[in-house]
This record gives structure tokens, sequence and C-alpha cells, in this order.
């Protein structure tokens, strides 16, 4: 059961995420994350397994460390400078987890992306987000984000921000 | 913008200099359609890989410069080509990019074609007089090399054993790194879009001299093969290859010691490979290709033999193109799948360490090149390659000889 309560705490947690990611606050956004993580952007809403296909990227917990710690070196030439992105989120939907204690979430969303460092294009990316997450509500630990875009199985830009 | 002079015919001779090229041929509109007619639709293109199509009426969709294709898997399991266009009014037949198939039914009027693209049924038949047999889809000429299927839109012209030249061997080391001899391509295609001309891919990928610099990011935050390549210029062991025919590499394996340094592994890692390696080709050999591992090398002119990921460029106009792929899989060696994927997605498409920085940079490039028209240089390394008695032009990692190779191509075929 997700109470009222629950879900409250849950979307705070959505935007919150959804904000160091806009902003790229590279190290609080790294700090959500819990040591079994699944960071995976399949192409698009199909049957994909990524024990099988190639996704846009597949990360666990030390892919997104050394995902972040290339952004951070100030080399990372698609994001200098970063690119400058809002995303808006709807359609939130609340569902229990696998296991006691964890909860996942699944929403809608459009980001637009400044594509600032090289076409100066604005980028629409559209789709719907799952997340999984356990603990304390007001701090919980983020385990499972998998990003389904809308145009993931067609030719898209470079994302090496955060998604 | 384009040429100065935009009435008479392109000059390539002039635009082509041994040791540098213009910067029009990047943003030229006319450049672009001679190319489109010249290399990919009177030469040979790549189109897929037979692994993709195992079963009958399996196809994919594919772009050969500006011709949609469909590559399909026949009733007498042969894989053929055929243009994707109804041979009655010429709608589009088939839209999706894959799929099974039993017959290619036109969704306009219902001409229906089989597997090996003959019209076989035309609806209400009483008005139409003509024998069906003229109405057959279009096939343009077809081979394949190992599997690697190409097509060539003219009847005529040289084969595709004679556009791949010397560089079948580069297929050849590919293959030979499964035990059983073949790839298999079955993970999907991840497609990535650029901003800038298509030819940037086969140049930047190939390109030993910007992985310093371009990179710099991913050397200083990843732990992998390419770190040895950075270094001072003397030490460096990795050399260029103008293969011919413009086919260029980045040969590796001149500074590998260790077997399956180029998978970032030891043996110890992946006993049942190594094993299947040894009973397939016997241990010195199967050593030896472990070693040298898989090249890095663009095959004019659409295909990147991308160590263990296969690249498609497709040109979509003249300042937007799209570079697809693949991880390579090994037929007998699934258990290396996995990394396989990872390292795939680590090294090519939108969210790489690598790639994603790459096509940064051929987009600016693009931009600046649209701004004016300067020349670009490509004489690093004239004074030091050296030919090797097979033809090959050899010359250090961070020299520009697999480029001038790519560009003397070019420019033989562009001038017809
Ligand atoms: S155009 Fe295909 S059936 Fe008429
Ligand atoms: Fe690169």
């Amino acid at each position: 059961m997700v109470t009222d309560a629950d879900e409250k705490a849950l979307t705070r947690f959505v935007y919150r995420e959804a904000r160091l990611a806009d902003e790229s606050s590279y190290d609080e956004w790294e700090a959500l994350w819990d040591d079994d993580a699944v960071y995976w952007v399949p192409r698009g809403d199909g049957e994909f397994d990524p024990a099988k296909h190639v996704s846009h990227l597949y990360d666990h917990r030390q892919r997104i460390a050394t995902r972040i710690r290339q952004l951070k070196t100030g080399y990372r030439y698609s994001q200098i400078p970063v690119s400058p992105m809002r995303r808006m989120i709807s359609n939130l939907e609340f569902f229990d987890g696998e296991n006691e204690g964890e909860f996942e979430v699944q929403y809608n969303f459009i980001l637009a992306e400044l594509a600032i460092q090289s076409t100066h294009e604005m980028n629409f990316w559209v789709g719907r987000t799952t997340i999984k997450v356990r603990g304390d509500l007001d701090v919980p630990r983020l385990f499972y984000k998998k990003i389904a875009l809308v145009d993931g199985d067609e030719p898209i830009p470079s994302l090496s921000f955060i998604i | 913008m384009g040429r100065m002079d935009n009435f008479s015919p392109i000059d390539y001779g002039e635009l082509v200099q041994e040791d540098r090229i213009h910067g029009s041929l990047y943003i030229d509109e006319d450049v672009y359609n001679d190319e489109m007619d010249r290399i990919f639709h009177k030469g040979w293109a790549f189109v897929g890989h037979d692994s993709e199509i195992p079963n009958v009426g399996d196809y994919v969709t594919r772009m050969v410069g500006k011709q949609s294709v469909i590559m399909m898997r026949s009733k007498d399991m042969k894989v053929r080509v055929f243009l994707n266009r109804c041979q009655h009014r010429g709608n589009q037949l088939c839209n999706e990019k894959q799929g099974n198939k039993r017959a290619l039914a036109c969704p306009y009027h219902g001409w229906a074609y089989n597997t090996e693209g003959e019209l076989k049924d035309v609806p209400y038949k009483g008005g139409f007089d003509k024998p069906l047999s003229d109405f057959n889809l279009e096939q343009p000429r077809t081979d394949d090399y190992r599997g690697f299927v190409w097509a060539c839109l003219a009847q005529e012209g040289i084969s595709l054993l004679e556009h791949l030249g010397r560089a079948t061997e580069l297929f050849d080391r590919a293959c030979d790194l499964s035990p059983e001899g073949e790839l298999n391509l079955t993970a999907g295609w991840d497609r990535h879009r650029y901003l800038a001309n298509w030819k940037m891919l086969p140049e930047n990928d190939t390109d030993g001299y910007h992985v310093n610099f371009t990179h710099r990011s991913f050397v200083e935050a990843i732990d992998s093969q390419y770190g040895d390549f950075v270094q001072e210029e003397e030490s460096i062991e990795g050399v260029v290859i103008d293969w011919g025919m413009g086919h260029t590499e980045i040969d590796f394996a001149r500074g590998y010691k260790e077997p399956l340094k180029w998978f970032g592994v030891t043996e110890a890692k992946v006993p049942e490979y190594v094993q299947a390696m040894k009973d397939a080709y016997g241990d010195e050999e199967a050593m030896e290709k472990l070693r040298v591992g898989p090249p890095h090398a663009c095959i004019f002119p659409n295909l990147f033999l991308g160590e263990m990921n296969i690249v498609i460029f497709q040109p979509e106009a003249v300042g937007g193109c799209v570079q697809w792929h693949t991880p390579m899989f090994l037929k007998g060696a699934e258990q290396l799948n996995y990394r396989l994927l990872r390292q795939s997605e680590g090294a090519m498409g939108p969210s790489s360490f690598l790639v994603a920085d790459d096509a940064t940079i051929a987009q600016l490039t693009q931009r600046t090149l649209e701004q004016g028209q300067p020349w670009c240089d490509l004489s690093r390394g004239m004074g030091r390659e050296v030919e090797e008695p097979n033809g090959n032009l050899v010359s250090h990692m961070t020299d520009e000889t697999n480029n001038r190779g790519f560009w003397k191509h070019y420019k033989v075929v562009m001038e017809g």
C-alpha cells in the first residue's frame, strides 16, 4: 500500500532528483544512488533486454561514478559548457516495490536541453521514467532509473548530460 | 553557402590535393549530391550482415545513399536486397526497420511480391494486361564477404572483391576472433545523429592524432587499453595504415604484447573463450589472433570495423549524418556478450564515454566550415610514411596517412 504521505514524499524526491539533473549537480545527484544501482536508457519502450540488446546507456553503480568523474574532469567536451536544461514531469503513478520498504514511481517527462556546446539546437527529450527507491522516504535511496524515450529507437543526438 | 563559383562543374582535382582538402567538400549541396551518385549509387555500399536475418522472410530496411532498400532472407535462403519501392506507382513497400514477412505487399493497391522479389499478385487482374514478370522488384547488384552484405545500385562496375581489395584481410581478422569464424549481429543498432557531414565519421574514426585531446576526459577518468597510446610521440607503437581503395586503419596491435589486451582482460578472465579458440585454430594461431585482436578500420565508404563494434555511416544531408553501432558478437563465444554490450555502450553512441565528444567536435567543425571555405591540412606524416610490401602505406599513429588514403580514393571516385 502506498499511502498519501508516501506519495507526497516520493513526489518530493522525484522533483528533487529532476532538479539536480537539470542543474548538472553531479555530486548531489550521484549521492542519491544505492550500491546496486541500475541507470538505464534502453532504445525506447520496446521489449529490450540489457543482456541481449544494445542500449544507449546501461550503468551500474561503478559506471555512474565513472560517468560523473568524466564529466568533472573539465575536458568532457560534449558537456562544456553543460547543457542548460529544464524538465517537466507529470502523470506520476506510485507502486509498491518488489521488496518490503521499496517503492516504484513512473512518470512522463519533457526535457528541453540546449546543446550550447555545439549546435545550439534546443533538443526535446520526451519519455517515461521508472524509478525505484528504498529506505526512509525523507532521504530515499535510488536504486533503479529507466528512461524510455519516445524516439529511443530513432537516431538521437548526444546524450552525455544526466537524463 | 558553397563554392565560390556555382556555375562550372566541380573540380575535384583542385579541391582534393595531396596534402590538403578544401572545406567546401563538407558544406556544398552539389558536392553532396555528387557523392550520393558517384560513391553511394554507382559504387558499393555496406547494407547489413546476414546474421541479422537468419530466417526466411526476415528483413531489415537500410539506406544506400538516398535510396531505401530492403535486405531480405528469401525462401531459397539467399540474402537479397531490393529497392524499397513498389513497381506499380512507386509507393514505399516497407516502413518498418525490421521484421519478418511472408510476402511484401504494397499498402497502396495491394500488389504483392514474394521473398524473391517476384510480383505474384495484382488485385483485380482483369484490367491489367502486362506480364507480372515485368514488374519484379528492382535488385541492385548484391554480394557479401563473410556475411557482410553490400549493394551497388549500378548494374555495371567493379566487383565487391575488387572494391574491398586487400581489406578483406581486415574482415578475416574480425571474423576469426570467433571460434566458428562467424559473427552474430543480434543486439540491434544504436543510432547517433550528428549535425555534421558524413565524411567526418570515417575521417575521425581512424584518426589516431585526436585521442589525447578530444578524449582527454576519457583518458583522465578511465583506465583502458587506450591509455597506452597517450604518451610521448617516440614511444607510441600503434600505426595508421592506408590499405588502398579508401580503406583505412589504426593498427593498435603493433603495440599489444599480451593476448586480449584489446578486450581489457587477461586469459584467466575468459577461459572458455580462450579454450574454444585453441580448439578451433590450434594453440599458436589462436594466441596470435587473441594478441592481435579486432581491426579498427574504416571500409570505404560507410562501414567501420570498430574493434568489437560494427558501425555504419549513414549520410542524411550535406550537414547531417547518423552513426549506427552494434556490438560484434562472436559465434561460439556467447559468454562474452554481456561485456561486449557494455563496452559497446561505453565506446560508441550518444551516451558513450568516447564518441559523444567526437560528435561535439564534428559539429563544431561543421559550423566553422559553414562560415567560410578554408583549406584543411592533411600533410602530417608525408615525410615519414613507408610503403609495405603489400602496397599499404604505414605511418606513426598520429599521422594523417590514412586520411590521405580516404581522400585519394574519394578523388578517384568523384572524378569518375
Ligand atoms: S503503388 Fe504499390 S500497389 Fe500501387
Ligand atoms: Fe574519437
